[in-house]
């Protein structure tokens, strides 16, 4: 298997290391330790372009649903919350992360990673189901890109 | 001479704070001598051939009116009574609310009159003093800037307001139905697409209506959520972006990515409510949001194109 996968959105080549999964909300994890670290994947990144600030909704420690909001980011061009990719408790948040959201931006696979959590995420999809489920994601996103900038 | 005619239309509860609210500030504004007042049951409830609503588009002078409504919600109700006026500007807000989000101030309609008409949320104030001294200040700025009304005078408010007693006799018409305001609406049409119970439709002037109201499904606000405009409002939905609440709108400074990210799609739920509606009218539900932006996206053609096309966009 290739180190990485690619899904072309228009010109932009977004990356997809498989050393990891990817869940439905565009996030990559990875065990690290007894917890799962999460990270946004460049798929996220790419539409969110710049992101300069990061903010979480729940303290580390807290128990969370899947699908629950737990903070949001702000980008030169968007605003997005962030929802639990699965259910479980959160051990951790990156405070580099925090401090300095471009961290995001220039490394979101490594020092860019978002938190951890004591979780099972048996809903993760491996790299190449993730691509697949791009296809109609990007669809999708296009969709909402030109309803929002038609305004 | 009167100088401003002020109604205060009542909750549609039974609370007795807000009936002594009520009572607190028309005992206040009977001592004002250039305010002529009237209390008038719950401005929702309200059909255009009411006679009370016919005495008050006779009304031609400045008109402030108090509800238990979101300001936006209790303009454009009266709008579409055919009550019209350019929109006033007032200080009271609530204090649970961002300041920032209520900055927003009112559109007017494009064909509205001159005359000013300043929209009161009798929960902005808990207290009668909140809401009079608010009144006093609009008069003063009424006193400093005679506002002209149509017809070039300062012009008394016809008097006696007819005053229903009770609306018991006569049961509202429609207890559920859309506003739209026309501040913010551009005439896209996506409601009139979206709602399949023939509610909206076009007039004359090619602008899109409540047509009939009675064919809304009660507790659904699907076209509401599919509004890019966030135009129209339910005066009486729980979500106050869809109860008319300031500053409710799309970020248009900036894209909402959220549903991406795995907010329920405004437009599933809007779906989904509507299905709801169909049920519950014995019709069957229809399988996919028939929503423009679906049918303009089957086509695969240069869509790409557009993220290479956000980089210049001037967000």
């Amino acid at each position: 298997m290739p180190d990485e996968l690619i899904f072309m959105m228009g010109n932009f080549a977004a990356r997809f290391p498989t050393d990891r999964r990817y869940t439905l909300n565009h996030m990559w994890l990875r065990a690290e330790g007894d917890s799962l670290r999460f990270g946004l994947s460049t798929y996220a990144i790419r539409l969110l372009r710049e992101v300069y600030f990061l903010e979480w909704s729940v303290d580390a420690g807290a128990t969370v649903r899947q699908k629950d909001e737990i903070g949001a980011v702000e980008s030169s061009k968007a605003v997005a919350a962030i929802y639990a990719p699965a259910d479980g408790t959160i051990t951790r948040f990156n405070a580099g992360a925090l401090a300095d959201p471009s961290a995001i931006n220039k490394d979101g696979y490594d020092a860019g990673w978002l938190f951890e959590m004591a979780a099972q995420a048996g809903d993760a999809m491996e790299p190449a189901q993730y691509l697949q489920y791009l296809e109609t994601s990007w669809t999708r996103a296009q969709a909402l890109l030109r309803k929002q900038t038609a305004q | 001479m009167k100088m401003l005619t002020v109604i205060i239309f009542r909750s549609p509860s039974q609370d007795p704070r807000k009936h002594e609210l009520e009572e607190g500030i028309l005992a206040a504004l009977a001592r004002e001598p250039d305010v002529v007042s009237a209390a008038m049951p719950h401005l929702y409830d309200f059909g255009e051939a009411d006679a009370a609503m016919a005495s008050l588009r006779s009304v031609t002078g400045p008109l402030l009116v108090l509800a238990w409504l979101y300001p936006r919600a209790i303009h454009w109700t009266l709008d579409r009574l055919g009550i019209k006026g350019q929109c006033g500007e007032t200080q009271l807000h609530r204090a649970d609310v961002a300041a920032d989000s209520q900055k927003e101030t009112l559109k007017s309609g494009a064909s509205a009159p001159a005359r000013t008409i300043w929209s009161l949320d009798l929960r902005d104030g808990d207290n009668v003093v909140m809401h009079v001294e608010e009144i006093q200040r609009i008069l003063r700025e009424i006193h400093a800037a005679p506002l002209p009304t149509q017809d070039g005078s300062l012009s008394p408010s016809p008097l006696p307001i007819p005053h229903p007693t009770s609306n018991a006799q006569n049961p509202p018409l429609h207890h559920w139905y859309p506003v739209i305001d026309y501040g913010r609406c551009n005439q896209c049409m996506e409601c009139l697409d979206f709602c399949l119970f023939g509610v909206y439709d076009v007039n004359d002037d090619g602008h899109v209506v409540v047509e009939s109201p009675g064919n809304c499904k009660k507790g659904c606000p699907a076209c509401s959520r599919v509004c890019p405009e966030n135009a129209i409002i339910f005066p009486m939905h729980r979500t106050p972006s869809i109860a008319g609440a300031p500053g409710a709108r799309l970020d248009v400074q900036k894209l909402d990515l959220s549903e991406l990210f795995g907010a329920p799609a405004a437009v599933k739920l809007a779906a989904d409510e509507r299905n709801a509606a169909l049920v519950g009218d014995g019709r069957k539900a229809v399988a996919d949001p028939q929503h423009r932006d679906d049918k303009e996206t089957k086509p695969k053609d240069n869509l790409d194109k557009l993220m290479d096309a956000l980089d210049d966009a001037k967000l």
